[in-house]
């Protein structure tokens, strides 16, 4: 015979404040767990491959990020206009771009400074990213004159990075006029002309070539044939490929930084609760005697605390994403430590976080409960029915 | 009559478990407020243990501009300036990607004696085995014969004892280091010889850094022996005393303002606060994790005292029959929050203060100069007291306010 569900319900609805406290204990636990991941998520999500999975980017051999690479001008108008790979417009000109790389020093508006990505396009820059990419307001730069595209997730926080506004490039003054914005790392970049960028701060290299290949390439076989090539040697991997390797510091630390808060934490909310579930039973003693002497199983007894704990833990759960939600969208930034830059980034608490955060504390529930449901079980019922 | 403060030790104990459970959980939860405090504490004494009579000069767009190599003597020529190094970021790691390090090439001629007070050089010979580097005293000597020894070898490298000790390495070795900006044109790594090993004296110096010859680096560059960037990353540059750091600074700049690269002088604090900067709100965000560990901790902390208080109606009624006050009891109830607390969280930070430096090696050089400060344990000491006493204020309330007859007629 199993106990009833409201039996359980009931319980916690007598002891209500005993079970809040303990389930404001998870929640803490719970918002911590939900919230640096969703930090991760947000950063990651920066750097999700996207659908084009056409996409090849060229670097200098040996380096992995765009702030190590160089690569000649001569060779990058090699690459783009003799790479059979690459593909062709309907005008039949390769869709490829030298780019150019810097992280620069900007003020943030809250105060301090941060390197920010600054890259140099070419013309076919911008329709290589296809859709994905799209200006929300002013217009695209002029190739030839001193004109930046920011970002949309800087224009709130940065200075100077409002259209109309000049922002100084070492000697040259670059002036604002447009942003624009995607899912990608672009919404988090500033974009000019990338001659007038090696101009001005007199640095004469690109850093990357980014090119759309012809379906069916293959990096692995393309990337180790151009490694020794003579005249243009260069790693060449798939943009999702490149993308994928550029989160491996900052998102490893975020992981394990939400691995060892949530294990601390975690053993200090189910310590709390240990407690509430055994102060449960020990006032429910008598009524546990009473129970057992009319038939009920140690095991319903055992499921029936158990079920309580745990329902503790959901109530926890679900107070502990109420505190993370309202993070889910706020704009921050980070360091990433593979490019030394900053990313911009909003904390995103996706339906999966949402999941794991409830599973995470159903086990708290689960594992504060276990050994004062086996106490309840345990007890002998004329020793218990003395109890008063 | 006075408080029977006896009675709170003797509760704590009849009630074994409950106690037990919620000591353990405030230990484990202040344990990680040190732990989170002493990170914010350990990479801002960097930035206030940064020299005030040393100014940095680097690019004004960008960290990873080059200077031209030119400025150098134009700097040594500004009024106040008495010695200047460069300082060129390597980006090197050790036999593969994970082994990664900081590297500097720098002037040997100068650069020991710049840094005579944030870096010491231990006495160490080809026969100091690494475990035996900790028991060394840095000596004048010994860095007078590592200016010598590196005079005297274009490869020559002093390294930080801690790199010494994971490596294993000893005075005398070469290790080959592999160029992830700079790349030997034949695809090889660069080698270089450990002459001397220095002991960081300043929390701003890192124990895990390889510094060798700048001319080493550009004569391979000249050579085209070797791949990278021309230029110098930043010169670092000791003001003689007596003149005003500000006015070097101002100097400085004004000379490259137009260019070709515009500069950007800071002093060394300023120049490390911007790294700080870089890595965003950290301190904001590790300090909103601190509070929501305390605010887990004082739920559980509060459900604990209510609870007791609940079991000891009909003995705070006998205590108040006896002839105690209603602040003796209340006071009672509080003293016993305290104590439970304070059992708890001190275990905590004593625990952290113990593992202070086992913690620093897991860390590595993620944060090298982690270190808990007294204020931080005086700091979770004082909150732990914080939450003993908001614990044991409603518990406390309730006794105090009881009516004897009342809590005599509830069960015991």
């Amino acid at each position: 015979m199993a106990l009833p569900l409201a039996y359980t319900v009931r319980n916690i609805a007598v002891r209500r404040a005993s079970a809040l406290f303990t389930a404001l204990g998870i929640a803490m636990t719970v918002a911590v767990f939900a919230g640096v991941l969703s930090l991760r998520a947000g950063f990651e999500g920066v750097y999700k491959p996207r659908g084009d999975t056409n996409l090849a980017v060229y670097l200098r051999p040996g380096a992995t990020s765009e702030g190590e690479s160089g690569l000649q001008r001569e060779k990058v108008d090699i690459l783009v206009k003799e790479r059979p790979e690459i593909a062709r417009d309907a005008e039949g000109r390769p869709v490829a771009a030298g780019e150019t790389f810097l992280a620069m020093f900007l003020e943030k508006l809250d105060g301090g400074k941060t390197n920010v990505p600054l890259r140099g396009i070419q013309p076919m820059s911008i329709p290589l990213r296809g859709d994905a990419l799209r200006l929300v307001e002013g217009r695209w730069l002029e190739f030839g004159s001193d004109e930046l595209v920011v970002g949309r997730r800087l224009v709130t926080r940065m200075k100077d990075c409002q259209v109309g506004q000049t922002l100084v490039l070492n000697l040259t003054p670059f002036r604002v006029v447009g942003v624009m914005d995607s899912e990608a790392a672009d919404a988090g970049e500033i974009w000019g002309d990338a001659d007038r960028m090696m101009e001005a701060m007199q640095r004469p290299s690109f850093q990357r070539v980014i090119a759309r290949v012809v379906p069916g390439t293959d990096f692995a076989a393309l990337s180790a044939q151009l490694e020794h090539d003579v005249r243009t040697p260069v790693s060449v991997s798939s943009e999702r490929e490149y993308l994928g390797k550029q989160t491996t510091a900052t998102g490893g630390m975020l992981q394990i930084l939400a691995l060892i808060l949530t294990v601390i934490m975690g053993i200090a909310a189910v310590l709390g609760s240990v407690n509430t579930m055994l102060a449960s039973v020990s006032s429910r003693t008598h009524e546990i005697g009473v129970l057992l002497a009319i038939g009920y199983s140690r095991l319903s007894i055992f499921t029936a605390f158990l079920v309580e704990s745990a329902l503790i833990g959901l109530i926890g759960g679900a107070l502990g994403l109420l505190i993370a939600l309202p993070f889910d969208g706020i704009e921050t930034g980070m360091a990433n430590w593979n490019t030394f830059t900053d990313v911009s980034f909003a904390f995103t608490l996706t339906p999966a976080l949402a999941l794991q955060s409830f599973v995470l504390a159903f086990a708290l529930g689960l594992l504060g409960g276990a050994l004062p449901a086996l106490r309840a079980a345990r007890l002998r019922p004329v020793e218990a029915l003395r109890e008063l | 009559m006075a408080t029977p403060w006896l009675l709170a030790g003797r509760h704590l104990r009849s009630h074994w478990l409950r106690s037990g459970l919620t000591m353990l959980s405030l230990t484990v939860a202040m344990f990680l407020f040190c732990l989170l405090i002493s990170l914010v504490t350990s990479m801002e004494a960097a930035v206030s243990s940064a020299a005030t009579d040393r100014v940095i000069v680097q690019s004004k767009v960008s960290l990873f501009v080059a200077l031209p190599k030119d400025y150098q003597s134009k700097i040594e020529q500004v009024p106040g300036v008495e010695a200047c190094t460069k300082f060129q970021w390597f980006g090197g790691y050790y036999q593969k990607p994970e082994n990664y390090m900081a590297q500097f090439g720098i002037d040997h001629g100068v650069f020991l004696d710049m840094y005579r007070k944030e870096m010491g050089v231990l006495p160490a010979s080809a026969a100091t085995q690494p475990a035996e580097l900790a028991k060394l005293e840095p000596a004048d000597d010994a860095r007078a014969a590592a200016v010598a020894a590196l005079a005297g070898d274009r490869r020559a490298a002093i390294v930080g004892e801690a790199l010494m000790a994971t490596y294993g390495w000893k005075v005398g070795d070469t290790v080959p280091i592999t160029g992830t900006i700079f790349t030997k044109a034949d695809g090889s790594a660069w080698d270089f010889n450990i002459v001397g090993v220095y002991r960081p004296l300043k929390s701003n110096v890192d124990p895990n850094t390889i510094f060798f010859r700048y001319d080493y680096l550009d004569e391979a560059l000249q050579a085209h022996a070797a791949i990278g960037p021309p230029g110098v990353g930043c010169y670092s540059v000791n003001v003689a005393a007596g003149h005003d750091p500000e006015a070097v600074i101002a100097a400085t700049d004004a000379i490259f303002s137009n260019g070709p690269q515009a500069t950007l002088t800071t002093t060394e604090a300023a120049f490390q606060a911007g790294f700080l900067s870089m890595m965003g709100n950290l301190p904001f965000f590790i300090g909103t994790i601190g509070g929501a560990v305390v605010f887990a901790v004082v739920f559980s902390v509060i459900n604990t005292m209510l609870m007791s208080g609940r079991q000891r109606l009909h003995e705070t009624g006998i205590l108040k029959a006896l002839g105690f006050t209603d602040g003796a009891v209340g006071r009672l109830m509080i003293g016993e929050s305290l104590l439970l607390s304070l059992l708890g969280g001190g275990a905590g930070v004593l625990l952290a203060a113990v593992m202070d430096t086992g913690i620093k090696s897991v860390l590595g050089t993620m944060v090298p100069a982690y270190h808990m400060q007294p204020s931080t344990a005086l700091l979770a000491l004082g909150v732990t007291a914080a939450i003993g006493i908001v614990a044991g204020v409603t518990p406390a309330i309730v006794a105090a306010r009881l009516r004897p007859t009342a809590a005599l007629r509830s069960e015991g």
